[in-house]
């Protein structure tokens, strides 16, 4: 099989800035809009989840916009038609600078300035509306018209910004959306980037009971559109997507999302549309918010060798079956005894995924062979301890790291301790790894000794600030895994454990469904100490019933 | 008073024109002028004259088909990147259709955007009912942050553009089809917010808009030579934002008004005058207008008549104020 080669052009399209960062914005959009709705006691938190990734993507990747300056005529324009999104939409706008985090526990309340639905932001409507926000939504089935004048304004003013256009999909049930379908490929508007947000779910139903609106992708394709389809809760198949503009007609991307995805209870679940959760709850859905983990699988594993061709395939499969990242062990032979592959290799694998590439450097001078692992489109690279040369070193290599849109990684042996220079650097830290096996070899026993040193150093680095994440590698499978989310490690390097068997599928959803009732269970536990037990396992109870968990 | 009074074109040559040629021209001028306007039409751009200003600037129209929803839209989408955006097509069509999109995407964000429709009222003639727009004044006066002006004649027209591309925010221009009287020499100036005593009078005072300005003003003639009843005819071009003062003024001084208008007698201009009288200076308001029905088909030679029957010629103004005028004496 031939390897894919990314075309020097099209590299832009694969990046992705700072990818754990972006997850930890996008984790927090969904905090910050449940700690509204609990609030006020009512809001859209189903379409405010579905459409986390595409506002955090749009607002911390995408768009050119400066919330300081929200009227500079180059910016880029974001129209939020399905404006019942609103504590999703602020949210976003908080953490982008429009206004203080505090003030979202206003919304919708009298007096505040997040009224239900989205008001353009304007002198005149300044008590009514923060910064950034273009347009006044709340009818649905306008925002793609008003899109198109926009875009007809930018091209007559020469201006080569993007207008991105967020549509619900029962909103897709107005006429007016199909006159203005009509209208941007009448205009050729190449500036316009449409998404939709298929979450399949409207405010009586299932969209596809309440009025049908498939195949969507025909019916736009039709009316002339360009039309692409991706997992809207992956931002890695978002950013491009959101990113490139076909020449001569507007583009429309069907973003398949899952309607409250964050929260099990109200993920595709109707009657979540425009209900709030009982704010005694609200300590639990952010546990289980922040409870959100990566599957990272190592490719070195498994007996099919590391021959670039049985790489292709750990990968397809592995993206296939649902793994959240790739982990590349990179080994010089020198700080470890094995080899593995280098940059030249991970290069020519770039192309056939667009899954992240979490390279994990073990090799001596990291620093010299930085740039060729940039180049060759790593989105997390993760440097030893052990080899660097002190504080100035790391400083240096992460500020290289982020200035090229990577997300900078420390790793430490099981007997290094953390660097204690480190606490001065916690902003420039995405991703820790505490290293579960010395590192050289795939298949070796979990060190137990890790567990009270992760239990030890992972609050002291919260305390600290830290918000980046802590990942496990070395002799993760069924029976360490828990153990270590306990503790709070989010990503989860896998190798024999996922590769190890020819099940790659059930190994993988067997992992996930151990590490999700296993957060469930805590949540339960955690229910009696809030003294909602009984009501928690009321709204909880098909979740309870998916992971067997016995409430009596 | 006598400064209030406008002097009218006083050559005994009467000239008609109509209101949107008048409004494809100034388009045309206003958009020399100022580079940021633009338009958008549907499908009615040679009826509405705007394809004039799609000539000279062939950029700047943008015809959007028969869409009246979506080109109302797309003229706030140009109005948030900074243009005076102009919505133009038949009266039948924009306020009714699109109420929704006019309240929210340009009232409530309060967007540069000027409709400005044609065919309003009952002299559209041959179309019928479907096409005489007779509850707009009613819709738009009801939108907050809406500014509604019904011209009498093109050379208002003119003016009443000019003037409304320099005040920002949301206007409604209420135009109609046939040709009509001029009323004023090109330089008048007219006032938004104001009205425009054309005739002065101290027994009763007409206020009308629109096509009803003129036949107000022969009912006038009627009233005073046949009648002997002075009558103070006042144009209210400005619907909304209205001449309170001059309103007052009317009151106090004449007693009794008549307010004429081609536009269902609930919520126009009629309405909008008793809002007024209510709050300041009760006093008796006659609404001539439709009597809240539907009206139907004329010929173009038919228009007076089909007027007639739905209670708007000179004839019935006059019958009106003659009846008010003895309830008056009583």
């Amino acid at each position: 099989m031939e390897s894919v080669h990314f075309r020097e052009d099209d590299k832009r399209l694969y990046f992705i800035n700072r990818y754990l960062k972006l997850k930890e914005k996008i984790r927090e959009i969904r905090i910050l809009a449940l700690t509204g709705i609990t609030e006020a006691g009512s809001g859209h938190p189903g379409a405010s989840f579905s459409a986390a990734e595409i506002m955090g993507s749009l607002y911390f990747q995408i768009m050119n916009v400066d919330i300081s300056n929200p009227r500079l005529r180059q910016r880029d324009y974001f129209i939020n038609s399905k404006a019942h999104s609103a504590p999703g939409y602020y949210a976003t706008l908080s953490l982008a600078g429009s206004f203080p985090k505090e003030e979202m526990k206003t919304l919708r309340k009298l007096n505040s300035r997040l009224q239900g639905h989205p008001v353009r932001y304007s002198e005149y409507q300044k008590h009514h509306s923060v910064p950034g926000i273009e347009y006044s939504g709340g009818s649905e089935g306008i925002g793609l018209s008003v899109s198109i004048g926009l875009c007809l304004a930018n091209r007559l003013d020469k201006q080569d910004n993007t207008v991105y256009c967020l549509l619900g999909d029962g909103e897709t049930n107005e006429g007016q959306v199909w006159e203005a379908s009509m209208a941007a490929s009448k205009f050729k508007l190449d500036n316009l980037v449409a998404i939709l947000d298929r979450n399949k779910i409207q405010q009586d139903g299932f969209t596809e009971d309440i009025m049908p609106i498939d195949p969507i992708k025909e019916k736009w394709s039709s009316f002339n559109w360009d039309v692409v389809e991706v997992n809207g809760h992956k931002i890695e198949q978002l950013v491009p997507e959101l990113l490139n503009r076909p020449p001569n007609k507007p583009k429309i991307i069907i973003a398949n999302t899952i309607k409250g995805n964050g929260i099990k209870h109200m993920a595709n679940n109707p009657q979540w549309h425009g209900k709030a959760p009982s704010k005694k709850h609200l300590p639990l859905l952010i546990e289980e918010l922040e409870g959100e983990y990566l599957i990272s699988p190592s490719i070195i594993a498994g007996s099919t060798g590391i021959e670039e061709k049985s790489l292709i395939n750990k990968i397809e499969l592995a993206e296939k079956f649902g793994a959240d990242m790739i982990h590349l062990d990179v080994m010089d032979g020198k700080f470890v005894p094995n080899t593995t592959f280098s940059f030249d290799v991970i290069k020519n694998l770039r192309g056939i995924t667009k899954l992240p590439f979490d390279a994990h450097l073990m090799i001596q001078s990291p620093d010299s062979y930085l740039d060729s692992f940039i180049d060759a489109g790593c989105d997390i690279i993760t440097t030893h301890s052990e080899v660097c040369n002190g504080e100035k070193e790391f400083e240096k290599m992460s500020a290289k790291l982020i200035s090229n849109g990577i997300s900078p990684g420390l790793a430490i042996n099981p007997a290094t301790d953390l660097p204690g220079w480190i606490y001065s650097h916690l902003d420039d830290l995405d991703v820790l790894i505490i290293m579960s096996v010395n590192p050289g070899f795939a298949g070796q026993k979990f060190i137990p000794e890790v567990l009270p040193k992760m239990k030890n150093l992972i609050p002291k680095l919260r305390e600290n600030g830290y918000t980046g994440y802590i990942e496990a590698d070395g002799g993760i499978d069924q029976s360490t895994i828990e153990s270590c989310f306990e503790v709070g490690c989010r990503i989860f390097v896998m190798g024999n454990a996922i590769f190890g068997s020819e099940d790659i599928d059930k190994r993988i959803s067997e992992t996930k469904f151990k590490l999700d009732s296993h957060l469930e269970q805590t949540l339960l536990a955690n229910s009696q100490k809030l003294n909602i037990r009984e009501d928690w396992i009321k709204g909880r109870k098909t979740i309870l019933d998916r992971y067997e968990i016995k409430s009596v | 008073m006598k400064n209030d009074l406008y002097s009218l074109n006083t050559t005994n040559e009467i000239r008609f024109s109509d209101m949107r040629s008048a409004y494809g021209e100034s388009l045309v001028n206003l958009g020399k002028k100022y580079p940021n306007i633009v338009c958008v039409g549907g499908d009615t751009t040679d009826s509405l004259k705007t394809k004039k200003f799609g000539e000279m600037f062939p950029d700047r129209l943008f015809n959007v088909g028969i869409a009246e929803a979506n080109l109302v839209s797309i003229a706030a989408g140009l109005a948030i990147a900074e243009k005076i955006s102009f919505a133009s097509t038949y009266a039948a069509f924009i306020p009714g259709r699109c109420l929704d999109q006019i309240r929210n995407a340009i009232c409530y964000p309060n967007l540069d955007v000027k409709i400005v429709v044609s065919h309003a009222g009952l002299s559209v003639g041959p179309d019928g009912a479907s096409h005489q727009q007779i509850e707009d004044i009613s819709i738009m006066r009801s939108l907050p942050n809406m500014r509604v002006l019904v011209p009498a004649d093109a050379p208002s027209v003119k003016k009443l553009l000019e003037n409304i591309v320099q005040i920002p925010g949301p206007f409604y221009v209420r135009l109609a089809r046939p040709s009509t009287e001029e009323l004023y020499p090109e330089e008048t100036d007219f006032e938004i917010g104001k009205g425009k005593v054309v005739t002065d009078g101290a027994d009763l005072s007409i206020f009308a808009c629109g096509t009803m300005v003129s036949a107000s003003q022969k009912a006038s003639d009627t009233l005073k030579k046949e009648h002997g009843i002075s009558c103070r005819v006042i144009d209210m071009y400005s619907i909304k934002p209205i001449d309170t003062d001059l309103i007052y003024k009317c009151a106090k001084e004449t007693g009794s008004l008549i307010s004429v208008e081609e536009h269902n007698v609930v919520g126009g201009l009629g309405s909008a005058i008793s809002e007024v009288t209510s709050d300041i200076c009760p006093t008796f308001v006659r609404k001539i207008g439709i009597k809240d029905k539907y009206g139907e088909s004329a010929r173009d030679e038919e228009i007076d008549s089909l007027l007639d029957k739905y209670g708007l010629s000179p004839k019935e103004i006059v019958r009106n104020a003659v009846e008010l005028n003895k309830r008056e004496k009583k």
